[in-house]
């Protein structure tokens, strides 16, 4: 009778209902895991092309797979979710920047991940991407539910909207891609590599729409949704945790580039958000240790590590570390560059 | 007085804020210690990513950890008033208006 706190336990996955319908018993949580470990183990990449037509605008009723369909809508400053839906996939622009901002960014985010990787949205199975802004008053955040992407207008004061970073964008629906893949656990490591995951993938969107190569790029998450009243460019960076602001107010950025650095702490799940900065980093080595566009070879490896059914949902470092050697050795041979770069990137950051 | 810190954690950014209250015992042993122990037995696995933590802290009492996604009815007023509450040690001479900045009339 009197229980303020919801229990929002036992939420069926998507995946689960979509693919596996016959399978929503909780008790066959463990047969459903394992039968989505043999789905992601099919090759993704090929599976989507082979099956893709090459103009989706053709063929009506087989372009399923490659669909992309976007719909964003506004919460008009409440915190009632979905919103009313004020554009959808093909509507031209609305004129309010955050509508239009979060339609593009979906659409960019999905465009690497299906042209670059061959993944048909984050599920590979064609999941319409949903949005919502203008979320709450004042609200300083923004994030994923399970299902949509939401994103606030900021206070004003610190932050702005927060849509004014693409790789705010990529990172929310990134957390989709990982809900639909490892599933990493929101908790102290593999917590940590979930939210790396999600940098990893919002700086490649961002990187891929401005053409910028691993050495040109600026490797910073949330750049512009600061108002000019900060000391700082960024939440976080890629290139040089630690850096990427120190304010007044915020204070310095918390994150550690190496291992000597991780931080305990039972906050934030245990430092998510902050120990998310030593995979982060081995990332942003691999890749310029490569050189060229982070999206091909980098993030083509970890790409392939999410997606190969290795990484175990309580993942740590050192496995994921692991993990994305054997990607890379699987892509592109033993003893190639890209192999010696990912060990070598692990190495830098204390994990290997 | 009792004292009441609320803690912020998580959400995109990973900033922490702390903010704090004070209220009355009675008030205190009323109204929130009872919703704190609610809260003990929650510990829900969710699919929310990015997503507030507070944690709430009746000094010398107890504390307990509220998601955003719970943070609804009660919680969301004492949220409220820890973040509109005046800090209650002020600084020494702290200037009501910022100082002028050289040059920042035209
Ligand atoms: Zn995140």
């Amino acid at each position: 009778m009197n229980a303020p706190v919801h229990t929002r336990c036992s939420i069926v996955p998507p995946y689960l209902l979509s693919r596996l319908a016959g399978l929503e018993d909780p008790r066959h949580h463990n047969a459903a895991a394992a039968a989505r470990r043999a789905l992601v183990q099919l090759d993704p990449i090929h599976s989507a092309r082979a099956t893709a037509p090459r103009d989706p605008s053709r063929g009506a009723g087989t372009a399923v797979v490659l669909a992309l369909r976007r719909t964003i809508s506004d919460a008009y400053g409440t915190e009632t979710l979905p919103g009313e839906a004020v554009r959808r996939e093909g509507d031209p622009p609305v004129g309010d920047v955050a509508v239009d901002e979060a339609y593009d960014g979906l659409g960019a985010t999905y465009g690497l991940f299906q042209e670059v990787y061959g993944r048909s949205s984050i599920d590979d199975a064609g999941l319409p991407l949903d949005a919502t802004v203008h979320y709450g008053q004042r609200y300083d955040n923004a994030f994923w539910d399970g299902f949509r992407m939401v994103f606030g207008d900021g206070d004003g004061e610190i932050f702005g909207r927060f849509t004014a970073s693409l790789t705010v964008i990529g990172h929310e629906l990134a957390h989709g891609f990982t809900q639909y893949t490892s599933n990493l656990r929101y908790q102290g490591q593999s917590g940590a590599l979930n939210e790396s995951v999600s940098d990893v993938f919002g700086v490649l969107v961002e990187q891929r729409v401005r053409g910028e190569s691993a050495d040109t790029a600026g490797w910073l998450v949330g750049e512009g949704i600061f108002t000019d009243q900060v000391q700082g460019r960024a939440l976080r960076s890629l290139k040089a945790p630690g850096t990427a602001h120190d304010d007044d107010v915020l204070g310095k950025d918390p994150q550690p580039a190496t291992m000597a650095d991780y931080v305990e702490t039972t906050s934030d799940n245990g430092g998510v958000h902050i120990n998310s900065g030593i995979p982060n980093h081995a990332f942003y080595i691999a890749a310029t240790r490569l050189g060229g566009y982070a999206w091909e070879r980098a993030g083509q490896i970890w790409y392939d590590a999410a997606t190969g059914g290795n990484v175990p949902e309580d993942c740590t470092f050192s496995r994921f570390a692991d993990v994305t050697v054997d990607a890379a050795k699987a892509r592109f041979g033993e003893g190639s560059p890209e192999v010696e770069a990912v060990g070598y990137a692990w190495r830098e950051v204390d994990v290997l | 007085m009792t004292r009441i810190e609320v803690s912020r954690s998580g959400g995109f950014a990973g900033l922490s804020r702390t903010w704090s209250v004070e209220v009355s015992p009675a008030e205190a042993e009323e109204r929130w210690l009872p919703l704190l122990e609610q809260a003990e037995a929650e510990n829900a696995e969710t699919l929310q990513r990015d997503r507030f933590i507070y944690h709430i802290v009746v000094v010398g009492y107890r504390d307990a950890t509220v998601p955003e996604s719970a943070v609804q009815g009660p919680w969301k007023e004492l949220l409220e008033r820890a973040r509109n509450a005046p800090p209650e040690e002020p600084a020494e001479e702290l200037p009501d208006e910022p100082a002028e900045e050289p040059g920042g009339h035209t």
